[in-house]
């Protein structure tokens, strides 16, 4: 290091000659943060399918012991299946808009995709299969069991799915800072 | 003694990676004015360091769990301040490198260096530099790089980093000893 260079950096802190506009940027900075924070939360359109199959859940769940207790009135099950059979259809058309979702996402690997979607067939056939039985009996409560456990388990992909993703978002965010 | 200085603001670091905003307030307070001087060596219009300085802590507090004491907060914090600032004159397509010989090496010393000077000159001159001289002088006089760490922000060898860096000081001279 010659003169000129040791000079420069004994007088490094003359170089600081500029004050930055402290309350605007923070205030930028807070603003961002909040917001990042609330769309992180319910930005994510396979969350809010989670929570929707979380209501289905919600919904068989109290439904179940009305079913179970001898709901023997023909017109009143009747009902009670018309009604099941609507929360059924449209959380269905919901997961497969997310399915489909999923199967356009860029970011992820391919493989990943594959595995994730063939999962999500062998519960869909083992959910047509429970469904058919659903139909023959509707208070056959092992068949409403078996039916919200294969929708925690496709939750639980979603939540794996969720988990990959978010964990590919960390590695990629996190490279070269750290010194 | 050394370690003592990479917990420079641990308490301040701690409570910032938990989320608490007075905390991460008071980080920004104590390094916003640094950041900035180091943003706008580099990118010299006020706007755009603004900019790169609220992006800088927003990314610095998503990610300050990935922080784990093995430099000091100012120097991971100015490490994103100063990659921002590149990709910023990448995105614009201004030259972060000189656009010469890279692999050109000039050992020679400076015969005739300037003797000590206000450094207000000095200052003037590197902002009289071209684009690419500026950078190297900026990140190796002023922040404190090595060539190692110059060649990994610039993307270069570190052979081109050290010819660059002579080249862009015999420059700086030049103009100075015109002055």
């Amino acid at each position: 290091m010659d003169d000129f260079e040791k000079h420069i950096q004994e007088n490094k802190h003359l170089f600081d000659e500029h004050k930055a506009d402290k309350s605007k940027i923070w205030q930028h900075i807070d603003s961002h943060l909040d917001t990042k924070k609330t769309n992180r939360l319910w930005g994510s359109p396979l969350l809010k399918v989670a929570a929707s199959i979380l209501m289905l859940i919600g919904a068989f769940s109290i439904l179940n012991p009305f079913i179970s207790s001898g709901f023997s009135d023909s017109k009143q099950n009747n009902i009670v299946h018309q009604e099941l059979r609507d929360i059924d259809t449209y959380y269905k058309d919901l997961v497969s808009f997310h399915v489909q979702l999923v199967k356009n996402n860029p970011k992820l690997q391919p493989k990943d995709k594959e595995e994730f979607l063939s999962f999500m067939d062998e519960l869909d056939e083992e959910y047509n299969a429970l469904k058919l039985e659903m139909a023959k009996n509707l208070n056959n409560e092992y068949i409403l069991e078996a039916i919200v456990y294969n929708y925690k388990k496709r939750i639980e992909l979603i939540e794996n799915l969720l988990k990959q993703i978010n964990n590919s978002k960390k590695t990629n965010d996190n490279e070269g800072y750290i010194l | 003694m050394e370690t003592n200085i990479l917990y420079t603001h641990k308490d301040l670091v701690e409570k910032s990676k938990s989320g608490d905003r007075n905390s991460q307030y008071r980080l920004y307070q104590l390094y916003v004015d640094a950041m900035y001087n180091t943003s706008m060596r580099m990118l010299g219009i006020k706007e755009d360091a603004e900019d790169i300085i609220q992006d800088s802590f927003i990314e610095a507090f998503r990610n300050l769990k990935s922080f784990r004491y093995e430099s000091t907060f100012g120097s991971w914090l100015k490490r994103i301040v100063i990659n921002k600032s590149i990709n910023h004159l990448k995105l614009k397509k201004i030259p972060v490198v000189p656009i010469q010989n890279h692999e050109y090496y000039v050992s020679e010393e400076t015969n005739n260096p300037i003797k000590p000077i206000e450094i207000n000159k000095i200052k003037n001159a590197i902002k009289t530099l071209p684009n690419g001289y500026r950078q190297i002088i900026n990140l190796y006089l002023i922040e404190g790089y090595d060539h190692i760490e110059i060649a990994e922000i610039l993307g270069i060898t570190v052979s081109t980093s050290k010819s660059q860096y002579h080249r862009a000081k015999k420059k700086l001279i030049d103009i100075i000893n015109t002055m």
